[in-house]
C-alpha cells in the first residue's frame, strides 16, 4: 500500500537515478523504512506501467494482469533472495548486513523499474500503432519489432540498474574486485530465481491463440530451465 | 602468509550463542577459528552443531515438500542424520591427514573445523531454500530437482570447504595435499550417503532402501526412468 510517507521525494528520486555512490551508500547504510517504501513505490509504478504497456496489445485485462505481475516478479526476487544475497556478500569479502544488502538490491531494482516506467509510453505508442493481435500477426514484422523492443528496453533497464549497483557495492566495500565478485554472485542467483518467477507468471505479452488469464494452466507444472533443455534437445533431434 | 589467529583483537571476541556463531562464521570466520583453539571450545562446537541440525532439518523440509506425505518428516531426518554421520565417518581420516602433514591441531579442534564446515554449508542451504521451494512447487521432474539440490549443495559446500581450508592454514600444516584428498573423500561419502538413505526426493514404500546401490548407478537409473516416462508422455 502506498502511504503518503512512502511517496518518492523528487530530489531523492533524482539522486537514485543519477547514482551518486556516496549518497546511495549512505542510504544503504542507514536503513529507513520510509525510503524502502519509496523504492517499492517506484517499482510498483515503473514496472507496473511497463507491464500495462506490455500486456495492452493482447487485451486491456492482460494489461492489468501484467501491471500486477511485473512489479511482483521484481519484489519477490528481491525478497526471495534476500537471505542468500546477505550471506554471499560477506563470504565474498563485502561485510554488509541483511538490511544493507536488501536495500542495495531493492535500489537497483527501483532504478531498473524507473527506466522501464520511462519507456512505457514509447512502448504503449508502438502498441497503439500496431494492428490487433490476431494469430496471423505473429508472423509479421510488427510482432518481431515489438518483441525486440521489449528485449532492448528490459536489457537496458537491467544494465543501468546493475551498473548503479556495482558503483554502490564498490563504494560500500571500497574495492572494485570485491564489488565485481558480489555483483556477479547476486546477478547469478537473482537471474536464476527471477527467470523461474517470470516463467510462472506467464503470459506477459500474451498469445492470440490463448485466452487472457492471470496464470496459465499448469503454471506450476514445469520450469523455465526444463523447457529450455527440452527445446534444445528437440532442436538437436530435428537437426539429426 | 595470513596474520596469526588472535593477533587481531576482533579474533578474541567470544562467540557466546548460536546466533553469534552464525554471524561470526559469515562475517569474521577467524573469530570462530581462534575460539576453536581455546579451552572451553565445546560450547561453541555445541552451538554450531545445534545450528547445523536446525538448518539441515529446515532445508530437509523444503526437499520433502517436493513429494509431500511421509517425506515431510523423512527427508529432514535423513538429511540431518546423513550429514552428521558422513562427517563422523570422515573425521578420523582428516585427523590422520592433518597429523601426517604436520598440522598442530587437537582432535577437538579438527572436529570443530568440520562442524564449522557443516554449519556454513547448511546456513547457505537455508539461503537457497526459497529458490528450492519455488522449483519444488513448479516441477514434477525428480531428475531436475535432484540436479538443482546437488548444485545448491555444491555451492554451499564450496564455501564451507573454503572455511575449512582457511582454518587448516593456521594449523602449521606443511602441505595442503592431505586436506585436498580428504575433501574428495568427504564429497564422495556425502553423495553415497544420499543414495544409501534414498529416497530423499520421490516416494518409496520403505523408509530406507532394501537394495544397495552406488550413487552413480542410482542417478543413472533415475535419469533412465525419467526419460522413459517422458517418452510415454509424449506418445500420449
Amino acid at each position: 500500500m502506498t502511504t503518503p510517507a512512502a511517496i518518492p521525494n523528487p530530489r531523492e528520486f533524482r539522486t537514485l537515478l543519477s547514482g551518486e555512490a556516496t549518497t546511495l551508500a549512505d542510504w544503504a547504510g542507514h536503513f529507513d523504512w520510509r525510503r524502502i517504501g519509496a523504492h517499492v513505490t517506484v517499482i510498483l509504478i515503473g514496472a507496473g506501467l511497463y507491464g500495462a504497456a506490455m500486456g495492452w496489445w493482447r487485451d486491456p485485462w492482460q494489461a492489468l494482469f501484467v501491471a500486477i505481475k511485473l512489479p511482483l516478479i521484481l519484489l519477490l526476487t528481491a525478497l526471495g533472495n534476500a537471505i542468500l544475497n546477505a550471506m554471499l556478500a560477506p563470504l565474498l569479502g563485502l561485510n554488509i548486513t541483511l538490511r544493507q544488502s536488501f536495500a542495495a538490491v531493492l535500489m537497483s531494482f527501483a532504478i531498473a523499474a524507473a527506466v522501464l516506467g520511462a519507456f512505457s509510453p514509447l512502448l504503449a505508442f508502438a502498441v497503439w500503432n500496431a494492428p490487433p493481435m490476431t494469430p496471423d500477426v505473429k508472423s509479421s514484422l510488427v510482432y518481431g519489432f515489438i518483441k525486440l523492443s521489449h528485449v532492448v528496453v528490459i536489457a537496458f533497464a537491467g544494465i543501468v540498474g546493475n551498473a548503479r549497483l556495482f558503483q554502490l557495492l564498490a563504494q560500500l566495500g571500497r574495492s572494485r574486485a570485491v564489488a565485481r565478485r558480489v555483483l556477479f554472485a547476486w546477478l547469478a542467483v537473482n537471474l536464476f530465481f527471477g527467470s523461474q518467477l517470470t516463467w510462472i507468471c506467464r503470459p506477459l505479452i500474451g498469445s492470440p491463440q490463448l485466452s487472457v488469464q492471470f496464470f496459465r494452466e499448469g503454471a506450476f507444472k514445469s520450469n523455465f530451465f526444463e523447457d529450455v533443455s527440452h527445446t534444445t534437445r528437440r532442436f538437436f533431434d530435428d537437426w539429426d | 602468509m595470513p596474520l596469526p589467529l588472535g593477533d587481531d583483537p576482533a579474533d578474541r571476541e567470544q562467540v557466546l550463542n548460536p546466533i553469534t556463531a552464525v554471524e561470526a562464521i559469515l562475517r569474521q570466520p577467524r573469530r570462530v577459528m581462534y575460539q576453536l583453539r581455546q579451552p572451553g571450545a565445546g560450547q561453541l562446537i555445541g552451538s554450531m552443531l545445534f545450528v547445523t541440525v536446525l538448518c539441515s532439518l529446515v532445508y530437509g523440509v523444503i526437499v520433502g515438500s517436493f513429494s509431500g506425505g511421509t517425506q515431510w518428516w523423512a527427508a529432514p531426518v535423513k538429511i540431518s542424520v546423513g550429514l552428521l554421520i558422513s562427517a563422523l565417518i570422515c573425521l578420523p581420516s582428516l585427523y590422520i591427514f592433518g597429523c601426517l602433514s604436520g598440522a598442530q591441531a587437537r582432535l577437538s579442534e579438527i572436529f570443530g573445523m568440520v562442524v564449522g564446515l557443516l554449519m556454513l554449508t547448511t546456513i547457505l542451504l537455508i539461503g537457497f531454500a526459497p529458490v528450492a521451494w519455488l522449483f519444488s512447487q513448479s516441477t514434477e521432474s525428480i531428475v531436475w530437482m535432484g540436479v538443482l539440490h546437488l548444485a545448491f549443495f555444491a555451492v554451499a559446500t564450496g564455501f564451507g570447504l573454503r572455511f575449512l581450508d582457511a582454518a587448516f592454514s593456521h594449523s602449521q600444516a606443511r602441505s595442503p595435499v592431505g586436506l585436498r584428498v580428504w575433501v574428495i573423500i568427504l564429497v564422495l561419502v556425502i553423495l553415497q550417503m544420499s543414495a544409501a538413505l534414498r529416497p530423499l526426493l520421490g516416494t518409496a514404500d520403505d523408509f530406507l532402501p532394501t537394495k544397495k546401490k552406488f550413487f552413480l548407478n542410482h542417478w543413472g537409473e533415475c535419469i533412465r526412468d525419467s526419460e522413459r516416462a517422458g517418452r510415454y508422455q509424449s506418445r500420449d
